[in-house]
């Protein structure tokens, strides 16, 4: 699959828990004789500085391009290491951490992790040395993910967020000029436009039973005025109000009217971007990597044909919001180099090197200045649009306990799309078993 | 264990049984050579003990805490089986469990049996279809779930099965939407991919009916169908129940093809181990509880099994 649809679609996969148990230690006791983990065999005894991130092509060509640059500005010093991880980096993360750390330095981590790793302790509060100063150069959205309690745990080095893509060409036929900016402008286009040219799909997006489906639902949610947790006070959910059922009517709706298939409710990237990409949909809802498989030229649809926008707003809702995805990098609390772990940081997270990653991989950078950088606008053609929406991008609710509020929130999301639970007792349910869920963690 | 000990003394007389099980108990140990080759096998027993015992006991203590991450533990005694048995998840996971389980094994007994009946017979070409039969069964579970899946989907491409389905008129709405249609899926699924396995015990129990019984049972003037009610059927009991019993424990316990199958979505015993042991951060004991329950039951359901079709036929 792509670059993007991995980093985010499968951030579920990395998001499980595992507790203090003998499946822990066991594993924990089992990993050196696997070979993968030995502390010896190229940590710590080497003196070697290592950096992990989760599976994706693209990055892993980029990383040590830029690995080699830092080892040459700190030749005799410091030497970096990339360690690639699979599918369940998430579990790997985990499992060392409880064993006592491991030995991986620098870890790239998702934008819902920081909270549940930093709340245990397993990395490190960045606060001294990420200083207010450098953090002003930094989009709000993604150093509000790294942000939990007072504390800042990780420095963004790339972002993600939903955008709506539409078929310029079909828009310009039926006698639109613009693309929609609230749902009801989107439903009245996409039938319309359906209508005209016979096309099966108005609206495709994620609305299965999992993490992608969650973003969906949180973005219907905020676009008509409702919230998850209490900003001021995490530990207090208060999805129960008018705004998040409508949320979840208007995305109910677009099954209801016919402008999304019924099977959306089992809908991932790739359904969405497979629909679109071939020519069946008017609008989806999706993240920035379309854009590379469109410039790859292998579907029906070409760049000319296709236009991207900020997604739009509900009834009540003042605007749209897309949900934040992207990485971060932490330094582990169980590292014994965490100077030279920052320098790395520093350097990678730097206007020069986000830059590269820009335009070698059309990765959202995290930097405000970036999206002003006429030659990454001028090449990348994913930054103009990503810069109409650097405002609308919203976190997940950060809190330590999300990895087990988001299982809810995807089961009574898919729900309420599937028709089977109304959008008024699927945010009712929702503030009952996630106020619990909270209470129980924090008993 | 008096079965080892024995094998071990070489030939004598099991008088043992005759005695009271006191006398029995001392005669074990009284007797030097046997009292050897208890001292021979304990090594064995201890390891056995240390592997199959010690994770199983460890499991069911645990059950009995409360674990929480980064906080400590503490001794809850049945809770976590109340809170289980009140989880509305639970109850769906059982729901769903026992519906594929009951729905899939009866589906594949009947169909295995078929199957194992034509494969019995001599024709041309035997070796060849005995082997055919099988393929399904080799792949691995995830695989044919990615499979079918593809097939009942209706979007991409259109999935074949999807598309017979709904110009048939059985069903028009989106089979993965829906956990009932899926439910269904997956035992089509199952009864695809296992039937083979269960028609090869059952053609194993076939094999070993002699052919003289048949005989007889024709000199008595019995029709084909009595044959198979009064003879071929009692016969291949034995078989049977372990066929039965192997995909009752299997199907009880499923979670590859519901997994993959349901995107993740379809909830089931091990399903929901897994959800709490693994993913949630907070549901570890009522997982663990749920762990100790799918063991504890699938014992029963050995047991109900062995009771119900005769002690005899496992022997």
């Amino acid at each position: 699959m792509t670059k993007n649809a991995s980093r985010t679609g499968n951030a579920m996969d990395r998001r499980d828990f595992l507790r203090l148990t003998g499946a822990g230690v066991a594993g924990a006791a089992l990993l050196p004789a696997c070979g993968g983990f030995s502390g010896e065999s190229e940590g710590s005894g080497s003196g070697k500085l290592i950096i992990s991130h989760g599976p994706d092509t693209v990055l892993a060509e980029l990383i040590p391009k830029q690995l080699e640059d830092f080892n040459k500005q700190h030749k005799g010093e410091i030497e970096a290491i990339f360690r690639p991880m699979g599918e369940d980096y998430f579990d790997q993360l985990r499992t060392q951490f409880q064993a006592g750390g491991g030995d991986i330095d620098v870890i790239s981590g998702d934008v819902i992790w920081p909270a549940q790793f930093g709340a245990n302790g397993w990395i490190d509060d960045l606060s001294d040395k990420f200083t207010e100063e450098m953090q002003a150069g930094f989009l709000e959205g993604p150093l509000g993910a790294n942000s939990y309690q007072g504390a800042v745990y990780g420095v963004p080095w790339f972002t993600d967020a939903g955008m709506l893509y539409y078929r310029a060409d079909l828009l310009e036929k039926s006698g639109f000029s613009q693309p929609p900016k609230t749902y009801d402008e989107l439903f009245s286009m996409a039938k319309k436009i359906q209508a005209d040219e016979g096309l099966r799909n108005g609206h495709v997006y994620q609305g299965s039973n999992y993490e992608g489906g969650v973003v969906n639902g949180l973005e219907y949610i905020w676009a008509h005025g409702g919230e998850v947790l209490d900003l001021s006070d995490p530990t207090k959910v208060i999805i129960d109000s008018p705004e998040a059922a409508a949320g979840l009517a208007t995305q109910r709706a677009t099954v209801e009217e016919g402008i999304s298939p019924e099977a959306i409710v089992t809908f991932t990237e790739a359904e969405s971007d497979a629909a679109f990409t071939n020519g069946d949909a008017v609008f989806m809802r999706n993240w920035p990597y379309v854009f590379g498989i469109v410039l790859a030229g292998d579907v029906k649809i070409k760049m000319n044909q296709m236009g991207v926008a900020p997604l739009p707003a509900g009834e009540g809702g003042s605007q749209g919001f897309s949900t934040l995805g992207g990485w971060n990098l932490f330094i582990n609390s169980a590292s014994d180099k965490k100077d030279e772990a920052w320098e790395l940081i520093k350097f990678l997270s730097s206007p020069e090197a986000v830059k590269f990653r820009a335009i070698e991989g059309s990765y959202l950078s995290p930097l405000k200045e970036t999206y002003d950088d006429k030659e990454v606008t001028s090449k990348v053609p994913v930054y103009p649009v990503a810069a109409q929406i650097t405002d609308q991008i919203k976190p997940r609710p950060v809190s330590e306990f999300y990895g087990d509020m988001t299982l809810e929130m995807a089961e009574e999301f898919n729900n309420s799309l599937k028709g089977e639970t109304s959008p008024e007792d699927a945010v009712a349910t929702l503030q009952e078993s996630m106020q619990s869920i909270i209470d129980k963690g924090t008993s | 264990m008096a079965e080892s000990a024995r094998v071990g003394t070489g030939a004598r007389p099991s008088g043992g049984f005759v005695l009271g099980p006191l006398r029995t108990l001392k005669n074990e140990f009284t007797d030097k050579e046997r009292r050897l080759a208890y001292i021979l096998v304990t090594p064995a027993l201890v390891i056995i003990l240390a592997i199959a015992l010690f994770p199983l006991l460890y499991a069911i203590w645990l059950s009995f805490q409360e674990i929480i991450i980064n906080q400590s533990s503490s001794f809850v005694g049945l809770q976590n089986y109340a809170e289980m048995l009140q989880d509305p998840e639970f109850h769906s996971a059982l729901r769903n469990t026992t519906v594929f389980t009951v729905l899939s094994v009866s589906l594949e007994l009947v169909v295995g049996m078929a199957v194992a009946l034509a494969l019995s017979r001599v024709f041309k070409g035997r070796g060849i279809a005995r082997a055919t039969a099988l393929a399904p069964w080799a792949f691995p579970p995830a695989i044919a779930a990615v499979m079918w899946r593809l097939m009942f989907q209706d979007q991409v491409g259109g999935g074949i099965v999807a598309y017979l389905i709904k110009s048939s008129g059985i069903y028009t709405h989106p089979i993965l939407g829906n956990d009932a249609a899926l439910i269904g899926a997956a035992v089509l699924v199952d009864v695809w991919k296992t039937t083979p396995f269960m028609a090869l015990l059952l053609l194993a129990g076939l094999q070993v009916i002699p052919q003289d019984v048949y005989e007889a049972s024709k000199v008595d003037g019995a029709s084909s169908w009595q044959q198979f009610w009064k003879v071929t059927l009692p016969l291949v009991k034995p078989a049977m129940l372990v066929a039965l019993l192997f995909r009752t424990l299997d199907a009880w316990r499923v979670y590859d093809l519901l997994w993959v199958m349901g995107n993740r979505q379809l909830n089931s015993l091990s399903v929901y181990v897994y959800n709490g042991v693994k993913i949630s951060q907070l549901n570890f004991s009522l997982g663990n509880a749920a762990a100790v329950f799918v063991f504890l039951s699938s014992i029963a359901i050995a047991f109900v099994f062995i009771k119900v079709l005769g002690t005899r036929a496992v022997e």
